[in-house]
């Protein structure tokens, strides 16, 4: 029965986890820097700002990781013949 | 404070040239600093090939514990092999643990970096990468600032090819494509370790070895091909000699190389050759193929078969082994017997004239403190590398003068260079005898860490 109690509290965990937040300690003189820096624009509070550039370089490199890993068969032959051609193989 | 460090990675540079001054006068200035600094003769790890070479010195960790054993591994039972890459290394690298201890690491071109991984810093990844258009820096929007600055990246070049003079003007637009880039990063962003490999010496050597050394059996002088490879040399010479003064004044500068290099005898087709000894039985009549035929998994009669070989810088050699391989024919109780007789009769392989070789066969597992991955049964060294096992088929004999995959002049060798020159005096100088690769990593982290403390 341990896979019922264990599914349920997963179940739990991810509700309790939607719509939450959690705190990440950046240095003082950062938060400082950040604050100076979005004075007078649209974002209200440092954490906006953070959450909205860590969102961005996040799915920047999420998609770059899928792009390297999806290697077509036509790209592992090209390699392949590169490696061949360069005598490794 | 940790020590700054600037490692200038130049892939296959033998001792030969940077020590005792095969380098037709071109590395002035690095020859000064290595002067100055401590020399090693570097000894290379088994197989002496860039892939793993280089992961092993960066790791500390020998290509067993790595479980790599070159670009090409074959998974039990099957025929065909799969290619790695950078998410096979599964040992930290120093500049993951740079990057743990919060200082900015730079890596450039080091094989196999490919598909990038995040440090605390920035990275450019090498040779291997599939092609521009494929994301190759961390973080990924260092590629745009890095083509709009210094132009679209050269990965590799084809150097076997018989244009030698279109080889030699795609060599050395890589080199400068290399040298402006690294120049760029090295001198407006910040970092404590900076990690560059070049791998156009490489592709000069094998291009060109034999316009260059005279000790190559086949040397020949030439007007434009004897001049390649001091211009390459040159090229880097002069790009430190104005880099050096823009690096932070105390930087340790350290020159090293995966391997060395020296003059190809010849490749030996070694399929063909166990074709002629009943180890290799094929269903097809090899005077019928075309030189050069690769050995393909239908050509082959698994029943007959009791082990087969892939060619390269050495040859991997696998048995047939039953429960194992699809057709696996050899019992297993058989197995050490037909291994210590396979390995027998590789290593009395002679030359064409019947003259004796230098072979040596090894099981991974006398190498290696630990044996992961996917190894072969054994690893074949022939001639003490001076020849190259070739594993193609359809060749009227087994001593070819040529490469079997195009024209090359080199192959690789066991000693390699590593040089460290540090402008405060830190370091005994002069010649201090022979480094094993997996031990540069500590001898690294001890220059750059060690110095924490104070």
């Amino acid at each position: 029965m341990r896979g019922w109690s264990w599914g349920w509290r997963l179940l739990a965990q991810r509700s309790r986890r939607r719509g939450r937040y959690t705190t990440v300690s950046i240095p003082v003189s950062l938060y400082e820097r950040i604050s100076r820096l979005i004075e007078g624009t649209g974002f209200t509070s440092v954490s906006q700002f953070v959450t909205y550039v860590l969102r961005e370089v996040v799915s920047e490199m999420e998609e770059e990781k899928l792009r390297s890993e999806a290697v077509s068969e036509e790209e592992k032959a090209a390699i392949i013949e590169r490696l061949r051609r360069l005598g490794y193989l | 404070m940790p020590r700054r460090l600037f490692f200038l990675g130049l892939d296959s540079l033998p001792p030969r040239v940077l020590y005792e001054g095969l380098d037709g006068g071109a590395f002035q200035y690095l020859r000064g600093l290595v002067g100055e600094g401590a020399r090693w003769v570097m000894r290379t790890c088994h197989p002496p090939i860039t892939v793993p070479a280089w992961m092993v010195m960066f790791t500390g960790k020998t290509p067993g514990e790595l479980g790599v054993y070159g670009f090409r591994h074959r998974r039990p039972g099957e025929f065909g092999y799969y290619i790695v890459n950078s998410g096979y290394i599964k040992a930290p690298t120093i500049w993951d643990e740079a990057s743990g201890r919060g200082l900015r690491v730079g890596v450039y071109g080091v094989p196999p970096t490919y598909p990038p991984r995040p440090l605390h810093g920035f990275m450019v990844t090498d040779f291997t990468t599939p092609g521009p258009e494929k994301p190759y820096t961390f973080p990924p929007w260092l590629r745009r600032e890095l083509e709009a600055s210094t132009g679209p990246t050269i990965f590799d070049i084809v150097y076997r090819s018989e244009d030698k003079d279109r080889v030699a003007r795609d060599l050395l637009r890589m080199l400068d494509n290399h040298l402006r880039q690294v120049e760029y990063l090295a001198t407006r962003k910040k970092w404590d370790a900076f990690f560059y490999v070049e791998i156009s010496v490489d592709r000069a050597h094998h291009a060109f070895w034999r316009y260059f050394d005279p000790k190559h059996p086949r040397y020949e002088e030439h007007p434009r091909y004897s001049r390649v490879i001091p211009e390459v040399y040159r090229r880097i010479d002069e790009w430190l000699e104005r880099l050096h003064p823009r690096l932070p004044k105390d930087t340790i500068l350290v020159v090293a190389s995966d391997h060395g290099i020296k003059a190809m005898k010849g490749a030996f087709t070694v399929n063909q050759w166990l074709a002629e000894q009943g180890y290799l039985k094929l269903r097809v009549d090899p005077s019928s193929l075309k030189p050069g035929t690769d050995l393909g998994e239908d050509m082959v009669d698994w029943q007959g078969t009791i082990a087969w070989a892939w060619g390269g810088y050495y040859s991997r050699v696998f048995v047939n082994l039953k429960g194992r391989e699809k057709h696996g024919v050899v019992e297993p109780r058989y197995y050490e017997e037909t291994l210590e007789q396979l390995r027998r009769d590789l290593e009395s392989i002679r030359g064409p004239r019947g003259e004796e070789w230098a072979n040596k066969a090894y099981r991974p597992s006398e190498l290696y403190p630990e044996v992961n991955g996917d190894p072969p049964d054994l690893m074949l060294y022939l001639d003490d590398l001076n020849w190259r096992p070739a594993g193609t088929l359809g060749w009227p004999t087994n001593y070819l003068e040529e490469n079997d995959r195009g024209p090359d002049d080199a192959v690789h060798d066991w000693h390699g260079v590593y040089a460290v020159y540090d402008p405060e005096g830190t370091l005994e100088r002069g010649d201090r005898g022979v480094m094993p690769i997996e031990s540069i990593k500590a001898h690294l982290e001890q220059l750059i860490f060690s110095k924490e403390e104070g």
